[in-house]
């Protein structure tokens, strides 16, 4: 049996802007929100011009891009950001010294501060639950820790159109492996050779 | 997903651009002073307004980075050795060991010449600790031209390092590109030249260093020159090339502080002042003096631009930057 190596695919055409990926994952993973600070976000956009009918909304979810060749890995001066074989992108929060290199070098903006005061905050905001102990520059893990229980990512699982979808692309037989086969699928900014894991299927066609 | 957009970050900037610039300057200075005593012409106080300038600066400069972490005690886990082979992919593991054994074999070096010095040793305190640790300098002459070495080595990847830090963030045009870490060497040797000849001028004064003044100053006008070539080249690559570098262009080349205060009064004119130095010559040392505080100006506001000018191209706005770009150069705040 071969090594999963996971991937997403998010599709522009479903999703309508209800955050409830922002709201799964920022209580699944505690981020502080309180200081706008997501591991994953949905852009509310206005794309096209002129009248009223020829500008559409557009919905835009980002989130780490868990890339093959990540910058902010190969940056990370302490190793604190590392890889799993199965291509999720982790970050080992006592390990990180908060240099924020990794916050520069990342294309996606998928990094942003923990800082002593949000562990402060976290503790009222969270309650006891409240897991972080250590300063970081934290992202998005794929939900990791629900992956490897078999789970999906908790911004997949919540989300209602179904515009998330979460899989293996070493099984041929996996949707999001079809679907990036396909072709329709298009990773971001793949010529700065992060070779993302991230894909999104566009709205454009539609709304030509 | 056509539509793209640019900012600029607010991450690391100005105190970032004073790290770079001391990291630069401190170990260019002990590069030169090192090399300069070694093959040259042997000269202690050279050797010790150098290395204890360059102490002090790399100390301010990583003193104001370990501020800035957010999690100041994991901060072992880059002064560990071990590092390099843990992390040899990531220049701020390099750096950080560059820096600290450039610090470490610098000091050894200059020891002796501490030793021997009665402004230092009539320092109260300093000058007891200084005389108690004797034998370090005992050892350090003993094996002098090693340690020299040592500290040249460590000097010269401290200064490429620092282009390199930026050169390694590939989202950034500006910064992604191999013109960077040639800049930031270039700029660093200049700013030493610069450093040393005020030294030499105001401070030392002595009427036999005639002819190093003149290397000096004819080194400083190729580097400042070379420079200039440099800028030019990344004139072309920012207004010719990629989006991003684009908005970069129109960042720097429509700020009187780059084009005037760098451009001008940091590299034009100090070249034309040590030009002329180098060719007819100056009756008093104010012009080269004068060229030489312009000249390290110019260097901190070369790398305060270039920590500010850097510009990242995004399907989306970035969620924290308050500044958003449009192509006429203004810049939108959210």
């Amino acid at each position: 049996m071969t090594t999963p190596h996971y991937a997403m695919v998010i599709d522009l055409n479903t999703c309508v802007g209800c955050n409830a990926c922002m709201a799964a994952c920022s209580m699944e993973n505690q981020t502080p929100v309180w200081d706008n600070k997501w591991r994953t976000y949905v852009h509310d956009m206005e794309i096209g011009a002129g009248t009223e009918n020829e500008v559409k909304r557009r919905f835009f979810p980002r989130l780490c891009n868990h890339c093959d060749n990540p910058p902010c890995m190969s940056v990370c001066p302490t190793g604190a950001t590392y890889k799993l074989d199965n291509g999720i992108v982790l970050v080992n929060d006592e390990m990180c010294m908060g240099c924020r290199a990794c916050a520069m070098a990342c294309p996606y903006d998928a990094r942003y501060d923990v800082t002593y005061d949000d562990l402060d905050k976290g503790t009222e905001f969270y309650g006891e639950l409240h897991f972080r102990t250590s300063p970081s520059v934290d992202k998005c893990s794929f939900c990791a820790h629900r992956v490897m229980k078999g789970l999906k990512p908790a911004c997949v699982e919540t989300c209602v159109g179904s515009a998330r979808l979460f899989g293996d692309m070493n099984d041929p037989k996996d949707e999001v492996a079809k679907i990036v086969a396909s072709g329709v699928a298009k990773p971001l900014m793949a010529h700065l050779g992060t070779r993302p894991n991230v894909y999104y299927i566009s709205d454009l066609e539609r709304n030509v | 997903m056509e539509g793209m957009f640019y900012s600029t970050q607010e991450l690391w900037t100005w105190w970032i651009a004073i790290y770079l610039f001391l990291g630069g300057l401190g170990g260019a200075l002990v590069v030169v002073s090192g090399l300069t005593n070694m093959y040259v012409k042997e000269h202690k106080e050279l050797v010790l307004w150098a290395n204890i300038s360059s102490l002090i600066m790399l100390s301010v400069g990583s003193f104001m980075l370990f501020l800035h972490l957010l999690h100041h005690i994991a901060v072992i886990n880059v002064l560990n050795p071990m590092v390099l082979i843990n992390k040899p992919d990531a220049w701020i593991s390099w750096g950080t060991q560059f820096i600290v054994w450039m610090m470490v074999w610098s000091f050894v070096y200059t020891y002796p010449y501490l030793v021997d010095s009665k402004f230092w040793r009539g320092i109260p305190i300093i000058g007891g600790l200084i005389g108690l640790f004797g034998w370090v300098g005992n050892l350090s002459l003993r094996f002098h031209k090693l340690i020299g070495w040592l500290a040249v080595i460590n000097g010269i990847g401290t200064v490429l390092y620092t282009g390199l830090l930026l050169q390694s963030f590939p989202a950034v045009a500006l910064w992604h590109n191999p013109g960077v870490p040639l800049l930031f060497i270039v700029s660093a040797f200049s700013t030493a030249m610069a450093f040393l000849l005020i030294a030499l001028y105001v401070f030392i004064k002595n009427p036999e260093d005639h002819g190093l003044k003149v290397l000096f100053e004819r080194s400083d006008v190729i580097l400042i020159g070379i420079e200039l070539l440099i800028i030019f080249v990344f004139f072309q690559f920012t207004t010719y090339g990629l989006e991003s570098a684009r908005y970069t262009a129109k960042i720097l080349w429509n700020d009187m502080g780059w084009i005037i205060g760098f451009v001008g009064f940091g590299l034009l004119i100090p070249f034309i002042i040590e030009f002329r130095g180098v060719t007819k010559g100056w009756k008093g040392s104010a012009p080269i003096v004068l060229a030489a505080i312009l000249v390290l100006s110019g260097g901190y506001l070369l790398r305060h631009y270039f920590m500010y000018a850097g510009v990242y191209e995004r399907p989306y706005p970035a969620i924290n930057s308050t500044h958003h770009l449009q192509m006429d150069g203004s810049v939108q705040t959210q």
